[in-house]
């Protein structure tokens, strides 16, 4: 059984002022132990509110139906008290945007070591030691000054790193990064796309959510396209970008630079 | 922080002149002094009146005397009560009214956020329509007009509560005056909280806490509560403010003696001492607040730095 | 090619979409919404009652008589809330009454939107010193307790009705100016200004034709909510003795002499303070309406 994720049928819907909208229309794919698969799509095409409904943070007015087994668990199942056990200890979240995604208030020690207090009932000692690793796989620097400050002091590279850092505190089975490079520039891109090849040779199973196929093109292993909804291609990720069947997809790789394939 | 005290404080003082000046001169523009009502007194002595009083010097001369017998505290005589200064009968009517208003202000506070709070947290349930109705009443029922109708409730037909006097400071005689008093701000306060409660909610990091998988008590406590308090903190001066205003109505109705009683009753009268005596101790009052929640800004949000405006 | 078809069939759905104006959408959410709607009605009605109500009753609203003191409601005697300690029909005086609250309210209302509007599109458009010199003063006045402020100025000036006016105007600005400052920041850095700007316009005719026309929806929601406190504000003082003089009524003084003999004549209290309650109460939703229909979140 080396799926770590199954989705089988999965649909959600949400409840609008002008109606039902379905945001993911019966989709269905595995995730394997050890893989990056990149989630690709525009926006609008369901990426996200797939994974967020698999962790159970969609908003109020959607509803998700279908099998999501993680941990021999249909995670649609589950009550929110079951829920709030898996995420954060089993399934690590990292959020779009580093300027809003950090507690003002709190220490980034805090922030950090809050995950692992409350999940493997670890004392605060044990916490700030498992934090200063986790800091230093994400490249961070001056760990020890760094757990002292407020997230308004640092840099948004710096923040993403530490939503990074966040995700692996309890040694997750899953992570899922929703558009983790988009809201930098291109050159911390490129750092923080590094963490996510250190962490891939680690095989750590990553699910990468993102608009932008130049960055799946060098972490992922496997690639599924989604478009209103639907899954219209899955597989490796040199297949697909290389040799891509569905006319969306055609579509999508011809508005990626010449140059960057 | 001593940087901010002393900000505050050079633009208090000078705050706090333009605001005795203003009272002052806006006193004397009255049509009549404050002796012209009673019987026409022969000139002798209307003399001497005028010469212990300082009226007979230019009125430069005399906002000078009184500038600087005011900031050194001394407030001078009261025009009306002649065998009394005003500092004496303010410090009468000071306990009573800093009791009712700091108990005013804490419930205020205390009630106000936590009903914002579970508001927002159980949004469009029964609770947050029963929170929100409530503070409707406050904010559409007028004091002077829920304090009678607490009072004939409770008072009369109930019996369970005095409905005038102070009664020595005995708490039975504070609950009415302080529940009536401060439902306007529980209000006002209310809604604000809820709102920003509801705004924090819906922020990115909220949903980062929540993907960590912490217990929803624990992301209240220590994420929520200090993100959604700090336009409540801008609001503290204002809410004195209110509650000052609504105190002198308060103690009117509910007979109690204390400095708003004296207020209105120098203002009929023409007791130009006495009047500006209150408002510069009300003034005084509010500018400690403001620098009071200027630093519990600093202290709350560790994104202003100390000279930022 | 096919390209050409979806095209065309795009062109022709965006062509099909009617647009609504900015305005009938937002009057179509405000009618929708039950708690706005019902205020509009109950202030209408209020708002007619008082006007053209005391034409239609038998009493004058300061008719006393006598006989007919402390008289509970009573559809017989045509007295149908009771009258007061003078024999004075109590119906009559609430709808006199009414029309010197809710005209205060509106009058008083209209100047300070005149002095906060004035004073904060000047403060927010030319900004700097001037600016942060304009909001320094409005912070200090902010804190003051206005209630003091206006009883010293009604003890300075007379009881006069329209100083009343005046007075209770020129202190309620301050919360208009700051929100309508805070506007005219935000408005000021949009593109349609510099082009304005960038045609040689004058700062005089930019701020009257395209600033204040985009803060009209504030400025619409915040009248709604100001006006009950005026309200309130003159009854306050009305309540303390301060406000009206005999024989003119308003709902603070029948109010005030209502909560005076509460206990023998509950009809004193509970009527004038139901009509002030209903009032402020619509106001309050109708503002809550506007404000979400002008710029629907949904909470």
């Amino acid at each position: 059984m080396n799926n770590i994720l199954e989705v089988k049928n999965l649909n959600v819907k949400f409840d609008t002022t002008q109606g039902e909208v379905t945001a993911v229309n019966n989709i269905s794919f595995n995730i394997k132990k050890g893989e990056c698969i990149g989630v690709a799509g525009e926006s609008g095409s369901g990426k996200t509110q797939t994974f967020f409904s698999i962790t159970g943070i969609l908003s109020d007015n959607g509803k998700a139906t279908g099998e999501v087994i993680f941990n021999n668990l249909n995670l649609l199942d589950l009550n929110e008290r079951e829920l709030t056990k898996i995420r954060g200890k089993d399934i690590g979240f990292i959020f779009q945007d580093p300027m809003t995604s950090l507690t003002p208030h709190m220490k980034i020690g805090d922030q950090l070591t809050e995950v692992s207090i409350y999940h493997d009932k670890k004392s605060k000692s044990e916490s700030t030691k498992k934090a200063k690793e986790v800091l230093d796989k994400v490249r961070l620097p001056r760990i020890n000054n760094l757990i002292k400050k407020y997230p308004h002091e640092l840099s948004g590279g710096m923040r993403q790193r530490i939503m990074i850092g966040i995700s692996l505190m309890c040694n997750p089975r899953l992570i899922i990064a929703d558009e983790p490079t988009t809201a930098l520039d291109v050159t911390t891109q490129k750092d923080i796309l590094k963490i996510f090849s250190d962490l891939q040779k680690e095989k750590i199973t990553i699910a990468l959510i993102t608009h932008d196929i130049g960055v799946l093109a060098e972490v992922s292993d496997n690639i599924i396209i989604m478009n209103e909804g639907s899954i219209v291609e899955k597989g490796k990720t040199n297949k697909v970008l290389v040799t891509p069947e569905h006319d969306y997809t055609k579509h999508l790789l011809s508005c990626v630079p010449e140059w960057l394939k | 922080m001593i940087q901010l005290l002393f900000k505050r404080l050079t633009i208090a003082i000078p705050t706090l002149i333009i605001i005795i000046a203003f009272v002052f001169f806006l006193m004397r523009l009255a049509p009549g002094g404050p002796f012209t009502n009673e019987r026409a007194l022969p000139p002798e002595i209307e003399q001497k009146i005028n010469e212990t009083y300082d009226l007979d010097k230019p009125i430069i001369h005399q906002f000078g005397i009184y500038l600087s017998k005011t900031l050194k505290g001394d407030l001078g005589p009261s025009y009306k009560y002649k065998d009394f200064t005003v500092n004496e009968l303010i410090a009468s009517g000071f306990p009573v009214s800093i009791t009712l208003g700091l108990s005013a202000i804490l419930l205020s506070l205390f009630l106000g956020c936590l009903l914002g709070i579970i508001a927002a947290i159980k949004k469009n349930t029964a609770i947050d329509y029963a929170v929100m109705g409530v503070s409707l009443v406050g904010i559409c029922v007028p004091s002077f007009v829920l304090a009678p109708i607490l009072s004939l409730i409770f008072g009369l037909y109930l019996g369970l509560l005095p409905i005038s006097g102070w009664g020595n400071g005995s708490i039975y005689n504070l609950i009415l005056p302080v529940i009536s008093l401060s439902l306007p701000q529980i209000a006002i306060i209310s809604r604000m909280m809820r709102a920003s409660t509801i705004e924090t909610l819906n922020s990115d990091f909220i949903k980062t806490a929540r993907s960590k998988g912490l217990p929803k008590n624990r992301i209240i406590r220590k994420h929520v509560i200090r993100a959604s308090i700090l336009p409540i903190i801008d609001y503290l001066a204002p809410a004195t403010a209110g509650l000052m205003t609504g105190s002198i109505i308060i103690e009117q109705i509910f007979g109690l003696p204390g400095i708003g009683r004296y207020f209105v009753v120098g203002a009929l009268q023409r007791d130009y001492t006495l009047v500006s005596g209150v408002m510069i101790l009300y003034a005084s009052l509010l500018m400690f607040l403001i620098l009071i929640s200027d630093i519990l800004r600093v202290l709350l949000d560790p994104r202003v730095k100390i000279n930022d405006e | 090619m096919m390209n050409n078809d979806k095209n065309e069939k795009l062109i022709k759905k965006a062509l099909s979409v009617k647009g609504t104006s900015l305005l009938s959408d937002a009057f179509k959410r405000l009618i929708r919404n039950k708690a706005s709607l019902s205020g509009l009605v109950i202030l209408s009605i209020i708002t007619l009652l008082s006007i053209f109500g005391p034409y239609f009753l038998k009493f004058d609203f300061y008719e006393t008589d006598w006989n007919s003191i402390y008289l509970p409601p009573d559809f017989e005697s045509g007295h149908y809330f009771g009258t007061d300690g003078n024999g004075r029909d109590l119906l009559v005086r609430i709808l006199y009454g009414g029309r010197l609250s809710l005209t205060i309210g509106v009058i008083a209302t209209l100047v300070s939107v005149l002095i906060g509007v004035t004073y904060g599109t000047i403060s927010g458009f030319f900004g700097g010193k001037l600016d942060i010199t304009m909001m320094r003063i409005v912070e200090i006045l902010y804190a003051m307790p206005y209630l003091i402020f206006v009883i010293i100025l009604m003890v300075i000036f007379g009881r006069n009705i329209y100083l009343l006016f005046l007075a209770i105007g020129a202190v309620e600005w301050l919360t208009m100016a700051r929100i309508v400052r805070g506007q005219t920041i935000s408005i000021k850095e949009k593109e349609f200004i510099e082009a304005s700007r960038s045609l040689g316009q004058s700062s005089v005719f930019i701020i009257l034709k395209h600033i204040i026309p985009n803060l009209a929806g504030t400025i619409i929601v915040y009248i709604t909510l100001m006006v009950p406190s005026v309200i309130i504000l003159e009854s306050f003082l009305s309540f303390l003795g301060l406000g009206v003089q005999e024989p003119l009524t308003s709902w603070g003084v029948l109010i005030s002499e209502g909560s005076r003999d509460m206990e023998t004549a509950w009809w004193l209290l509970i009527f004038p303070g139901l009509f002030m309650v209903l009032t402020l109460a619509s106001l309050n939703f109708i503002g809550d309406g506007l404000r979400d229909a002008l710029d629907p979140k949904d909470y």
